[in-house]
């Protein structure tokens, strides 16, 4: 297929990326690329969220992932089973009663995984954190990469965060085990 | 060929679960793939709002009623903001009165818009989401211009509203009210007529009028059930007696029903917010109850007195002499209501917060009984169940 | 505060007076909501009657909820909110018990009552007798005492965290890292003023 080779009109990695790639071909016959890039290049670009939406930020998430701030368009899907999930958002209050359930369904993620943790509450407690059944936030109970404040973090602010995670799995993620 | 016992399998459903609709674990008895029996298991969410709010003055315990129905914010706010008025004898002006109306009812739309969509959901339809959660993007770009927070604003304050709104907003409400009966006609042309949504809805979840009353139904599934009762109508607070609205009233008590009085109450509110808009005069939006409310930013940095008062009311808060009181307001969902005792010091000593959806979901095993596990999905997405609210 | 209730409410409340009869304890009007109080151990026979009254039907029982006086005896108070959208009145029938103290369940009456009385028993203690399924229905699996009483703490008594070792969610004793900050201005002002006086008493004293 034809891809626009003008040099004037590059303007993100990835067409520099896929131009390189395919003026090798042209030139070459094969290309070569750094393994740790290309399952990088994989691993961000299509990030699978699984829905775990416990309280008000849960509405806020759906918002992410509806028609004005889409989030379909970084390759990000919501699936509703842990097994084929990426990545965890925690969006709401971890009580004291769920939280077996959100160890029990982190533990069934497949590697590699991470965790979001969405908006106060789930960072720290927030606004209930001197409540007698709520989890002071749910890195007491999974280990989390990025933290997204706010109450709730508007729809935007969680685009960002995921952006963030983005950039840190291309950052620190390797294929070693 | 031998004997063999036949026992119900159990069945856990949640917590977490794509159309559990937050934090619900259902356990079913089920006879193959039919319900036998129900028992919900909630406390998944329960935060300890009632042991916290003892614990905080009446101004810092307002923004616990944001979080409770999350995706109708400002109608919980209502109840608390008039039950500590109603005990404080405090009288909010008109225009106020007028602002609480408006975003009650741009709160139900953002209610049923989010009810109907999600179940439609869950019964299997996804377009509807998409076109309606813009419609909620543009609303809660109203909440935002007028208390600076899309979700929880903190904007009903004993007193009135925190603060006065911008002319444009009024004139972009019009605007978008004269669009948005057109996203109500295209939600009814997916789902209204359509044989798959009427398969899984029609006769799913029926109850009856006797039954409704006596299991504590109140709002939508009390109207879908039969019986004509809208606390806005009835017992009305601010400016509701002197809307001309109606009230949509179902016949069978089934899912579809309910569906059917949510999408008309849409458009009953769209009437309201018109006749709101039409009708608001000019004025001050908080009392002038000093007791209560603070003094604008400009007195308090310019007078002495007004310093005093403004530190005093935010630290200290109010004295709220020693009396009990149930307030209830026609929440999107049904009748939330706060049973508010004070002692005579600045903390209320018992606030108990009645949760609409607590009995929707009490009566879950009523209305699954005798159904399948898939309608047993759509009887939970009819109910309108927010776990905010009902775990407290 | 106490309005001056208005003739309506007034005969309103000499009917329900008439409907209970001579199980009234105590009433008053707060704000035109009539409040009765009742003995304990007949609240079923009260809410029966109330329920059956053909002129005045109280049909829904909206909540039941309870209070705490950990100074007074008997401890907690039982407060019934009833609504009767007939006639559109609202009515409160409250009782006093003490702690242990059993209280008979009006599930059979009101079927809204079930989980409004499991709250009361898991948030206060108080057991409901005769009631089909009493058990914990807001606090977690196991968890021990009844939060909403006033000598609960705040913050409870345990917290959860994960552990690696066990490989599962473990309880431990709570320890906050920061403790709860309670602002109360009310205090510093008057003592202080306090101590001034009494600090010029003696000084007077002893000049």
């Amino acid at each position: 297929m034809g891809v626009d080779t003008h040099e004037g009109l590059l303007s993100s990695d990835q067409d520099t990326i896929l131009n390189a790639a395919v003026s090798d071909i042209k030139n070459k016959g094969f290309i070569v690329a750094s393994a740790d890039k290309l399952f990088n290049w994989a691993r961000s670009g299509s990030l699978w969220p699984m829905s775990f939406g416990l309280a008000c930020c849960a509405v806020e998430m759906m918002h992410a992932a509806a028609s004005r701030y889409d989030m379909d368009r970084y390759g990000m899907l919501f699936r509703p089973s842990p097994r084929q999930a990426d990545v965890m958002i925690v969006a709401g209050t971890l009580t004291n009663k769920m939280a077996p359930a959100l160890r029990r369904v982190y533990d069934q993620m497949a590697e590699p995984r991470w965790v979001v943790s969405m908006g106060s509450c789930a960072n720290g407690g927030g606004y209930y954190h001197y409540s007698y059944s709520v989890v002071r936030g749910c890195d007491r109970v999974v280990p989390v990469d990025v933290y997204v404040p706010g109450c709730p973090p508007t729809a935007e602010a969680l685009i960002y965060g995921l952006l963030q995670l983005q950039k840190k799995i291309r950052r620190t993620a390797t294929i070693a085990r | 060929m031998s004997e063999t016992e036949i026992k119900p399998i159990t069945m856990n459903f949640g917590p977490q679960h794509p159309a559990a609709h937050g934090v619900l674990r259902l356990v079913f008895e089920m006879d193959g793939e039919v319900i036998k029996r129900a028992d919900p298991h909630i406390g998944l969410l329960h935060r300890g709002t009632e042991k916290l709010i003892e614990n905080k003055t009446y101004l810092q315990a307002l923004p616990y009623f944001d979080r409770l129905d999350y995706v109708s914010p400002m109608n919980q706010e209502h109840a608390w903001a008039l039950s500590v008025e109603r005990l404080l004898n405090i009288q909010v002006p008109r225009r106020g009165q007028y602002i609480r109306v408006l975003f009650c009812e741009l709160g139900r739309i953002l209610n049923h818009i989010l009810n109907l969509t999600a179940f439609a959901l869950d019964v299997g339809a996804m377009t509807p989401l998409l076109w309606g959660f813009e419609e909620r993007e543009i609303l809660l770009s109203f909440y935002e211009r007028a208390s600076g927070a899309r979700f929880h604003a903190a904007y009903f304050r004993p007193g009135g509203v925190h603060q006065d709104i911008p002319e444009e907003l009024l004139e972009d409400i019009m605007k978008w009210l004269n669009e948005f009966p057109s996203f109500i006609n295209d939600l009814e042309t997916l789902l209204t007529a359509n044989r798959i949504f009427k398969q899984r809805t029609v006769d799913v979840g029926v109850v009856s009028k006797e039954d409704a009353l006596n299991l504590g139904f109140s709002g939508p599934p009390l109207r879908a059930s039969g019986h004509v009762w809208d606390l806005r109508k009835e017992q009305p607070y601010d400016v509701y007696p002197e809307m001309n609205f109606d009230i949509p009233v179902g016949k069978t008590g089934d899912c579809y029903a309910r569906y059917l009085v949510r999408v008309e109450e849409m458009r009953q509110s769209c009437r309201i917010i018109e006749q709101c808009i039409k009708e608001i005069p000019k004025g001050k939006v908080l009392s002038n109850d000093a007791k209560m409310v603070p003094p604008s930013r400009k007195d308090m940095k310019g007078s002495m007195e007004a310093l005093i008062q403004h530190f005093k009311l935010y630290t200290e808060g109010v004295h709220v002499p020693p009396a009990e009181t149930y307030t209830a307001v026609e929440a999107p969902k049904g009748e939330f209501g706060v049973f508010l005792v004070s002692d005579g010091s600045n903390k209320p000593y018992r606030a108990k917060l009645r949760a609409p959806g607590f009995q929707f979901l009490a009566a879950t095993e009523h209305m699954c009984k005798g159904h399948m596990l898939a309608d047993a999905v759509a009887v939970i997405g009819s109910m309108d169940l927010v776990f905010g609210e009902i775990d407290r | 505060m106490e309005n001056s209730p208005n003739e309506e409410t007034s005969n309103f409340c000499s009917i329900i007076k008439n409907i209970i009869g001579k199980d009234v304890i105590d009433s008053k009007i707060d704000f035109e909501q009539f409040q009765v109080t009742v003995p304990a151990k007949q609240i079923y026979e009260v809410l029966t009657s109330l329920h059956s009254n053909s002129s005045f039907c109280f049909d829904q029982l909206i909540d039941i909820t309870a209070i705490d006086f950990p100074d007074l005896s008997p401890r907690f108070e039982i407060v019934y909110l009833l609504l009767s959208t007939s006639t559109n009145k609202r009515l409160i029938v409250k009782i006093k018990v003490d702690e242990g103290e059993l209280v008979r369940s009006c599930e059979n009456i009101y079927k809204s009552a079930n989980w409004s009385e499991r709250e009361i028993w898991d948030m206060f203690g108080i057991f409901f007798s005769g009631h089909p399924d009493l058990r914990r229905l807001l606090t977690d699996y196991g968890f021990e005492g009844h939060p909403l009483r006033k000598d609960f703490p705040l913050t409870g008594r345990v917290q959860v965290k994960y552990d690696v070792d066990q490989n599962r969610v473990v309880y431990e004793p709570v320890k906050l890292i920061q403790e709860y900050r309670d602002f109360d201005f009310l205090s510093p002002w008057e003592t202080s003023f306090g101590e001034i006086e009494k600090n010029e008493d003696s000084e007077s004293d002893q000049s």
